[in-house]
């Protein structure tokens, strides 16, 4: 006779249908370092952009050609430099995708999902800058290419995850339950919804 | 993985071959612009989630096809530049190549009638009944 026990809770951290887990910190922690090398990239070419530098380090296409795609017309559209905006958007990537458990696609979709919208725009917002800087300006940015580079290959890594909530918020709304109170992590849904 | 890194390649190339010919502006433009775009859609591709992104890409390929013939003409160099580009786009971006992973019927589940990560949740289910008799 069977005597396993089944705890009346559910605790999988598979996704179901999925044959590892998005959330574990080896699918994470890599997306944060990166995300970090991005910030550090983008709040020094915020320093050039707000003077407290004079120059911006480009081995490749020279200081000059650089200084010219930072100094732009679309660098300096808004009140605040393009590269600061930048910097936002990689601390956004590197604080969403720290926190949570490794449960977290479950159990708090709101983060993983709001980590998705930091890091999928900021990616096609570098692309546009990247087509900007030959088009408009006849110039290049190594740096600039260097963290729109990053932006992008952070992708695909990342996407995993907001599938995996995706998913169970489908199957919260296939079992009846409230996908808002599940988008926001409610643990009655969450113990029960596989 | 391979047939993303080639595409990233033929990206590259195209972002070059401005200098390489000496390309007129508006020309050069179009290459600067479609070469970034090819070189981004294989980058997310290579990821075994997204990898049915790699698409996008077929439908750059066929553009690169058609460019030469429905923007002004530019030559035979640049148009069989072009041409070759396009042609290896398109056969890199259909090979699929290899998924180890799965991903509870991916992206297209969201869609379904009968999502994959669904039927897996009752196939399991159905199981444990079996086994305990309930």
């Amino acid at each position: 006779m069977e005597t396993s026990y089944y705890a009346p809770t559910d605790t999988t951290t598979v996704p179901s249908g999925w044959t590892y887990n998005p959330s574990t910190w080896r699918e994470r922690i890599p997306l944060v370092v990166v995300a970090t090398i991005g910030l550090l990239i983008a709040l020094y070419l915020s320093a050039y952009q707000l003077r407290m530098l004079d120059t911006v380090w480009d081995p490749f296409f020279g200081s000059a050609s650089s200084e010219s795609i930072l100094d732009s017309p679309i660098a300096t559209i808004l009140p605040v430099p393009d590269a600061l905006l930048g910097a936002f958007g990689y601390l956004l990537d590197a604080v969403t995708g720290v926190i949570g458990s490794t449960r977290r696609w479950k159990t708090m979709p709101w983060m993983v999902i709001l980590f998705g919208f930091a890091v999928g725009p900021l990616g096609i917002t570098s692309l546009f800058l990247v087509i900007a800087q030959p088009v408009f300006f006849d110039a290049w940015c190594t740096l600039c290419l260097t963290s729109a580079l990053i932006s992008t290959v952070m992708i695909g890594p990342a996407m995993d995850e907001v599938l995996a909530s995706l998913q169970y918020m489908q199957r919260v709304k296939r079992s009846g339950y409230s996908t808002w109170k599940a988008f926001w992590g409610d643990k009655a849904i969450s113990s029960t919804v596989v | 993985m391979t047939a993303r890194i080639l595409n990233i390649g033929i990206g590259l190339w195209l972002m070059v071959l401005p200098f390489v010919l000496d390309l007129p502006r508006s020309w050069a433009n179009h290459e600067y612009i479609i070469a970034p775009i090819i070189i981004s859609i294989a980058i997310i591709s290579t990821s075994e989630s997204t990898r049915d992104f790699r698409y996008a890409n077929t439908l750059l390929g066929v553009w690169l096809l058609l460019s030469p013939w429905l923007l002004q003409h530019l030559g035979m160099t640049y148009m069989l530049n072009e041409t070759i580009a396009g042609l290896l786009v398109i056969t890199f971006s259909l090979i699929r190549g290899k998924v180890s992973e799965r991903f509870g019927g991916g992206w297209r589940s969201l869609l379904a009638r009968t999502p994959a990560h669904l039927l897996a949740v009752q196939e399991k289910d159905k199981n444990k009944n079996q086994r305990y008799g309930s």
